[in-house]
């Protein structure tokens, strides 16, 4: 089992090329992507700006998906998530996750977001744009 | 004793800083520290029902006491994904 937990600078690159296929027993990779949409709340976007209260947030990333990916069996759990400013269209959180089936795969990704979202310390502001 | 709660998002929005500095007379308990925080700093109050503390980067329990030389977060609502 490997986990995978980066806080990076602005918005992610590509997906990197080695993010995958831990071994020959992995039979299925599922990929999420949190791309920053143009509108909230109504009011047009033009980014936003990523908080991370470290070293908090990652001890508790790696802990979620260490317990996640031991509850579910998995092969790899990958975790990518911006802090700063991402702008319109672009990803700012990424998150794979490798097992032998899909069922382990699909419900370790709903499992982690939730908790992610629920005790993670990140924050975002929206940035508006310039009038 | 001083104690320092480092603040974000919201609650750093609300009272226009990223720490709140308490004067507290002894070690105390995360839910002593919200007491004053309520009382002290209004515009946190909204706010405080649903935070948590943060001591030396874990949660902590409402009865864990706090010492002047912990790091001490308010953690709000969270907006991370």
């Amino acid at each position: 089992m490997t986990i995978d937990i980066a806080i990076v600078d602005g918005p992610l690159g590509p997906v990197p090329a080695t993010a995958t296929r831990e071994s020959h027993e992995t039979g299925a990779a599922v990929m999420f992507e949190g791309i920053v949409r143009a509108q909230e709340d109504g009011r047009q976007l033009a980014a936003l700006d990523y908080q991370a209260y470290r070293p908090m947030a990652d001890r508790l990333l790696r802990e979620i998906g260490e317990r996640i990916a031991h509850k579910h069996g998995l092969d790899r759990l990958s975790v990518w998530h911006s802090r700063g400013r991402v702008s319109v269209g672009e990803v700012s959180f990424r998150l794979i996750v490798e097992s032998s089936h899909r069922h382990e795969s699909i419900n370790a990704m709903n499992e982690f977001i939730d908790l992610l979202k629920r005790d993670v310390p990140i924050w975002k502001r929206p940035v508006w744009p310039e009038r | 004793m001083r104690v320092t709660v480092l603040l974000f998002g919201s609650e750093a929005t609300a009272v226009g800083r990223d720490s709140v500095t308490v004067e507290i007379s002894g070690p105390i308990t995360g839910a002593e520290l919200r007491e004053h925080l309520n009382e002290h700093w209004p515009a946190l109050r909204p706010m405080l029902p649903s935070a948590r503390f943060a001591v030396n980067h874990a949660f902590a329990a409402p009865d864990q006491v706090i010492r002047a030389t912990d790091e001490i977060a308010l953690i709000g609502l969270v907006g991370g994904g």
